[in-house]
């Protein structure tokens, strides 16, 4: 057969299936039985198709389990800061103290910028400022314990004076027997208590945290644990070493 | 046996995508492989018909009316063949990359493009614009696969 007489067969046979498709086009869409035809084509198909319908549905599952989880976890943390938000306006009102469940769940993270070696016990800068909300004397915390308090702010970007700052003095309480001290640092990583009146029965391990000092750091916030008694004065006062509860060689990330 | 399993797989990748993306013409994009490796002297009848048979098995899986892709792939293959034919078998080298890509492109463009223009509607066009794309990489491989049997025949 030469290729003239395969082009024409070609031809007849391409025309005529185009004239086929094009009747189909036209009057199928009117006929009762194409729907049959579809219908038996479709349960023909179940099979082959029957893992890509399960894949897909799996997958779906997962993407709803997935969004339905994320929008529960959103919820639950708007809660949680709202709930921790009223429980210390409640506790600044009434002067009640403030446990550190109180406050972890509103917390968020900023990154330690800048530890220098010069001043690697006075001051930390973070990766937030203004326009994260930070404020001038705002307590900064590491595993739920006060670490420090903001010293200064700029737009994006804050200084951290550590608990174990020589410049850092705040009033703090012993809970088990409510004595009232001043937590000092001493530029060297140790923090201690001092006036402490001599005496009065106080032991290793129990826990400080801030008094009333003012309406930034409500009390209550934890400190740390008595570590032992460094020194008893002439003048009747004690001072203690404190165990803070922040590690402070091992933070690189802090909570405001 | 190969068109079958390209139409099945091609099938099987619409449902798993349940219309979120359009899967390409696999089925057409093997005729048209198979159309630029077939013999001068052959004569195309199956590829007329291959084509028509996938084309009213699609309608009738997802469109719902027989014709649309029935139609379109038989004008793909008469293009086709009348294209490739008119070039004699020597000057089918490399130099007709860029030939080759156009032929396979119209087989992922007619297609799909016949309900569009038929039935209309903006969202029709967005699809059959998205399909373009997405067949993109499906025409590469293709063309991969050209390229290296070509080379392989000219050793």
């Amino acid at each position: 057969m030469d290729n003239t007489q395969n082009t024409t067969r070609e031809w007849v046979h391409g025309l005529t299936a185009l004239i086929l498709a094009l009747f189909l086009l036209g009057v199928s869409s009117g006929l009762g039985i194409v729907k049959n035809i579809i219908d038996i084509w479709g349960a023909l198909l179940f099979v082959p198709e029957y893992p890509a319908v399960v894949m897909r549905d799996i997958y779906l599952d997962w993407r709803s389990w997935s969004r339905d989880k994320n929008s529960l976890n959103s919820e639950v943390i708007k809660l949680r800061e709202e709930n921790a938000q009223l429980r210390i306006d409640l506790a600044k009102l009434t002067g009640e103290k403030i446990y550190s469940e109180d406050i972890n769940p509103k917390l968020k993270t900023a990154r330690v910028a800048l530890r220098a070696p010069m001043s690697w016990w006075n001051e930390i800068k973070i990766d937030k400022g203004e326009i994260d909300k930070i404020t001038q004397g705002m307590p900064i915390f590491y595993n739920g314990y006060l670490l420090g308090r903001v010293s200064s702010v700029s737009t994006m970007s804050s200084w951290v004076e550590l608990i174990t700052s020589a410049s850092f003095m705040i009033p703090a309480v012993i809970e088990e027997t409510r004595e009232l001290g001043l937590i000092v640092g001493d530029g060297s990583g140790s923090v201690a208590l001092r006036y402490i009146p001599a005496g009065r029965g106080i032991k290793s391990g129990m826990k400080v945290s801030t008094a009333m000092i003012g309406e930034q750091l409500p009390p209550g916030l934890p400190i740390g644990k008595i570590a032992g008694e460094i020194s008893s004065g002439s003048d009747g006062y004690a001072t203690y070493k404190i165990d803070p509860g922040a590690e402070l060689s091992k933070f690189y990330t802090v909570n405001y | 046996m190969i068109l079958v399993i390209l139409w099945l797989i091609q099938d099987f990748l619409t449902v798993l995508s349940g219309g979120g993306m359009q899967i390409p013409g696999l089925f057409m994009l093997g005729i048209v492989y198979r159309l630029l490796f077939n013999d001068d002297s052959d004569v195309n009848l199956w590829a007329i018909w291959s084509a028509f048979a996938g084309g009213i098995l699609w309608d009738l899986r997802w469109i719902g009316i027989p014709g649309f892709f029935t139609l379109g792939n038989v004008i793909v293959v008469l293009i086709l063949v009348q294209v490739w034919g008119s070039i004699p078998p020597q000057g089918r080298t490399g130099g007709m990359f860029l030939l080759v890509f156009i032929l396979m492109e119209i087989s992922q463009l007619i297609p799909p493009m016949l309900p569009v223009l038929i039935l209309g509607g903006n969202t029709g066009w967005s699809f059959f614009l998205l399909q373009q794309f997405y067949s993109l990489p499906a025409i590469g491989f293709s063309m991969y696969l050209y390229s290296k049997r070509l080379r392989n025949s000219a050793k």
